[in-house]
């Protein structure tokens, strides 16, 4: 890519991040633009260390978890005037502290990738948030902890009360925290992480330490989950020990894995995708969660590249202009697809309601009446039928929307 | 004085010993070629000097450094490099990228995250030529894991000689090439190793006693003669053990 | 003193065992297809809510047979259409399979079953105490527990040491490529080891459901704890993992019990602190306090000292 339409990407994240809170200005939109703010930075955090590095890590909430606790106690000690510098440097605050930890744990787990690592992590985080509880004077036992940020330093006579003030703020370190991440993979120690993850052995025998590539990747990945949970602790002022426990190191594994591992953006996309479904999917059905479940394996048996590699597949496609070749078979697979899956979850919501009348997509339906099961039973099996029977010409158009002009090698 | 030196290299796994006492010495800028029977202990020689493996007893230096109990990187970094029988590369990275991390340490980068690759036009352009001489520059931003078998290899190559490491270790570099192919890569290995040491283990009777000064023939852990190819072809225990053998499959 | 060190070890034995139960499955799992499976304990709870609803029709032994069943064929249906699709695509997307399997049937019990707990009891013919000893009963189900487990190992060790499928198994662990080359079908006995594993989790479940509450949240208490005895164990080992269990087993209960903390320790030192002390939480801790800590404690020193595990081979 050209120097140009690098820079004019960039220029574009940055419009979009800070243009979203006048498109999407209600108190909700604007609570789930924080809560998204806080997933990018954290899942690309994340994707440093299983993307990048290829170390799949159970326990990533802690540094995510110190790094917001210690945000906490700096707003704590800034509103008790015992420290006084300006909130907008909190979320280095959780940096310095997710780096502390990062660079701690890694200098000894950090010895192979695989499996061991996986299990340290694991050990490690159950490790944190079991102590987490028992350590009640730092981490505030099961209430957790909570500060206020407007004390302090004004900024340009801000006091950063409102959420969309501190939206702003997390924009910003967004963006930097995004572009430092990326430049990252730029580097020297970035560009052998991929190798490292590729190829343990052989990057030994160029002169590299596997362990030590991987230690450095960790350290950057322990830093920017550190700055995360800063801006975690900016937007929500408390916290509590779920931020350093299972429940966030799976959430961001999922973030990462959805939106996919391969591509840097990919974590962008997930963090979107899982904030979205978190705030509005859950407002509509308590069984979002079993969703995300079924999205989620279904994700990593049949898109291993997650949504990011998914679109990114439609690359090649588009560049050889075969693009429009495709919307047809999309579509004669997808409108089924989508009825069997709308029949599912009329399904499945109807067999767990309490009110007499299921309002579901502009229909009223009465989950009592036989006729409504049979109806939506039979729905689900044609059009299940239907998707079954499409998929063959959508994977033989696109096969030849792939290999039109292409003839030379392999 | 030697560039490398062996000094009764035995390595074990478990009860059997697979090499058995190896002396050897190799002359700054000589081409050594090591051949032998399969399962006599080639590769595991070459995994011993290069640092993958410890040795069970005995002595390794390379320009003086006792280097049997260093790590590959740490042996990588006095400079030497290898290949390896099978190939071994970054799978998920583009064949550039492959070629430009072997060549980051030699270049002086080690752990950097200050530098931003893309501006660094030297390192750039020694990876290009690079491909270039690997006759890979086509395929520069192909993912290596999907290069065709003949390509990879080459990618291999590639790998262990763009450091410009003194002293080259190639083990079986032609295997599985078709014939041209294999004599591109001959003619390849002869031009970038020129000035350098070369050690090579290989099959193919014609490169050896091509490219080779001194050959040693390994049987069963053992050196059994170290000599200028002729001797080497004239050797009667060599011939018993093993050049009658491939004269007869040949 | 001695009667709470004479029922810690009793109640330790009974975590251990189960804990061995759910142990030996994974490691069985684990030692054929090098895929650690996250979702073990998820198979456990399976177990504890089929044999709650079984129980409710038809009583306590009908559960006990029919759950680890049903359990089974799950688990090997799982492995048929989901592992079996993931496992080309390498080690981390299998583990985070598994991952996202336990996340699913979670949610997927508290669908079905709702999030509350269930009175999912044990038989009344097992509602007596089977001795008392210094004046404290211990009931006769526990007995039934440790009996029931014992009898399943020794079930386990001679189909692995004695029947044809245990040697092609043990075969398959020790030289992984070589069974194909001998004509077996590999993907049938993946499948059936990994219903099999999943079975086992599902009796533990069964006959743990009634002592350790059945509810939705009951593969996340042992889910992590089980993954730490196969790594401390030694990744593929069983004996190790039966040490393993045994001894975070015992470990766990003896901390509970006990009630030292640093404050003795700080008493026989003759060391005092104030209570404003900013490190106080760490001069009053207490043994039972730690006690959930300990498995991972030992989980991180074991993997940094000796990553092989107590009686590992493979790294991997
Ligand atoms: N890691 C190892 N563990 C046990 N035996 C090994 C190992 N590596 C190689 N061997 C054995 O050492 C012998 C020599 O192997 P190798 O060095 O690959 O031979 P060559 O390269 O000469 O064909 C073979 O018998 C092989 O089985
Ligand atoms: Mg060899």
């Amino acid at each position: 890519m050209s120097m140009v339409k690098k820079l004019s990407v960039w220029i574009g994240y940055l419009v979009v991040l800070l243009i979203l809170p006048r498109l999407f200005d209600s108190i909700l939109a604007i609570s789930i633009l924080n809560q998204m703010a806080i997933g990018i930075v954290f899942a690309l955090s994340y994707n440093m260390l299983l993307g990048q590095g290829g170390m799949l890590s159970f326990g990533h909430a802690v540094y995510f978890g110190l790094g917001g606790f210690m945000a906490v106690h700096a707003l704590i000690m800034i509103e008790s005037e015992t420290a006084y510098f300006s909130i907008l440097l909190i979320p280095l605050i959780g940096g310095a502290f997710g780096l502390i930890a990062a660079i701690f744990i890694g200098s000894f787990s950090t010895h192979k990738a695989g499996t061991v690592f996986a299990m340290i992590s694991l050990g490690i985080g159950e490790l944190i948030a079991a102590s987490s509880l028992i350590f009640v004077s730092f981490f505030g036992g099961e209430a957790g902890i909570s500060g206020d940020r407007t004390f302090g330093p004004l900024f340009f006579g801000v006091d950063f009360a409102q959420d969309l003030e501190i939206y702003y703020l997390s924009a910003v370190w967004v963006f930097i925290a995004t572009v430092f991440m990326y430049l990252f993979t730029q580097t020297p120690s970035g560009r052998m992480a991929n190798a490292v993850r590729d190829n343990p052995e052989r990057a030994e025998f160029i002169g590299y330490s596997a362990r030590r590539v991987r230690f450095i990747s960790f350290c950057a990945s322990g830093l920017f989950a550190g700055i995360a949970g800063g801006l975690f602790a900016l937007n929500y002022e408390f916290i509590t020990d779920e931020s350093l426990n299972a429940i966030t190191s799976g959430r961001v594994l999922l973030m990462a894995y959805i939106g996919g591992l391969g591509y840097f953006i990919g974590p962008i996309v997930g963090a979107v995708i899982l904030t979205l479904m978190n705030s509005l999917l859950s407002n509509y059905s308590d069984l979002w969660l079993l969703y995300l479940g079924i999205m989620f394996v279904l994700t990593v048996m049949f898109l291993p590249r997650g949504f990011a590699g998914f679109i990114m597949m439609h690359q090649v496609v588009w560049l050889r202009g075969n693009l429009k070749s495709l919307i047809l078979p999309y579509l004669i697979t997808g409108i089924p697809a989508a009825i069997f899956t709308s029949a599912c979850i009329a399904l499945v919501e109807m067999s767990h309601l309490e009110e007499e009348v299921f309002h579901y997509l502009g229909l009223e339906l009465d989950p009592s009446a036989t006729l409504t099961w049979i109806i939506t039973i039979a729905i689900a099996a044609g059009s299940f039928y239907a998707t079954r029977r499409s998929v063959g010409q959508l994977s033989d158009a696109w096969e030849s929307a792939n290999s039109f002009p292409d003839s030379e090698d392999r | 004085m030697a560039i490398l030196s062996l000094k009764d290299v035995r390595k074990n796994f478990g009860e059997t010993e697979i090499i058995r006492g190896v002396s050897l010495d190799i002359e700054p800028g000589e081409k050594h070629a090591i051949i032998g029977p399969n399962g006599a202990g080639k590769s595991t020689l070459f995994h011993l000097i290069s640092g993958l493996f410890n040795v069970t007893s005995g002595t390794i230096e390379f320009k003086q450094n006792e280097i049997q109990n260093k790590t590959p990187y740490e042996v990588n970094r006095l400079g030497l490099a290898r290949s390896f029988q099978v190939t071994n590369i970054f799978a998920r990275m583009n064949v550039f990228e492959n070629v430009r991390c072997a060549l980051l340490w030699s270049c002086g980068y080690r752990y950097s995250f200050w530098h931003l690759l893309g501006k660094q036009h030297e390192l750039n352009e020694k990876a290009m030529h690079v491909l270039e001489q690997i006759r890979l520059q086509d395929k520069a931003l192909f993912p290596a894991g999907e290069l065709a078998y003949a390509q990879q290899r080459a990618l291999e190559l590639g790998i262990a000689i763009a450091s410009g490491a003194e002293l080259i270790m190639l083990d079986e570099p032609v295997a599985g090439m078709s014939h041209s192919e294999a004599e591109n890569a001959v003619e390849l290995i002869r031009k970038i190793t020129e000035g350098k040491t070369l050690i090579m283990v290989e099959h193919d009777m014609n490169i050896v006693f091509d490219v080779a000064d001194r050959i040693s023939v390994l049987v069963y852990g053992e050196i059994i003669a170290t000599d200028n190819p002729e001797n080497i072809r004239a050797n009667p225990r060599v011939q018993e053990a093993y050049l009658g053998e491939v004269a007869v499959s040949a | 003193m001695l009667e709470v060190f004479i029922f810690a070890t009793l109640n330790g034995l009974v975590t251990g065992l189960l804990l061995f139960m759910l142990a030996s499955g994974l490691t069985l799992i684990f030692s054929m297809m090098g895929v650690l499976n996250f979702a073990h304990a998820s198979f456990y709870m399976l177990g504890a809510y089929f044999a709650y609803s079984i129980s409710q029709y038809m009583g306590f032994w009908a559960g006990l047979l029919f759950a680890p069943i049903i359990v089974g064929v799950l688990g090997a249906g799982v492995e048929r259409y989901g592992l079996r699709r993931v496992h080309q695509l390498g080690h981390v997307a299998e583990l985070v399979f598994t991952f996202g399997m336990a996340f699913l049937i979670e949610e997927s019990i508290s669908f079905f079953w709702g999030t509350d707990t269930k009175n999912y009891r044990y038989p009344d013919i097992l509602n007596f105490p089977l001795f008392t000893l210094f004046g404290q009963e211990f009931s006769a189900y526990r007995g039934f527990m440790i009996g029931i487990s014992i009898a399943i190992f020794i079930g386990l060790y001679y189909v692995l040491t004695r029947s044809r499928i245990g040697i092609i198994i043990q075969a398959a662990i020790t030289h992984p490529h070589t069974v194909a080359n001998l004509g077996h079908n590999v993907p049938l006995i993946f499948m059936g080891v990994f219903g099999v594993g999943t079975a086992l989790a599902g009796v533990a479940g069964v006959i743990a459901g009634p002592v350790l509450t059945t509810f939705p949240g009951m593969a996340a208490v042992l889910g992590s704890i089980v993954f730490v005895i196969v790594v401390i164990g030694g990744l593929g080992s069983l004996a190790g993992a039966f040490i393993a269990a045994l001894l975070i087993g015992l470990l766990q209960s003896y901390a509970i019990a006990s009630d030292v903390g640093v404050p003795d320790l700080l008493n026989l030192l003759g060391l005092s602190f104030e209570r404003s002390h900013p490190l106080n939480d760490l001069w009053t801790l207490t043994l039972p306090q730690v006690a959930p800590i300990l498995p991972f404690l030992l989980l991180v020193l074991v993997l940094i000292f000796r990553p092989t595990g107590l009686l590992g081979k493979r790294e991997q």
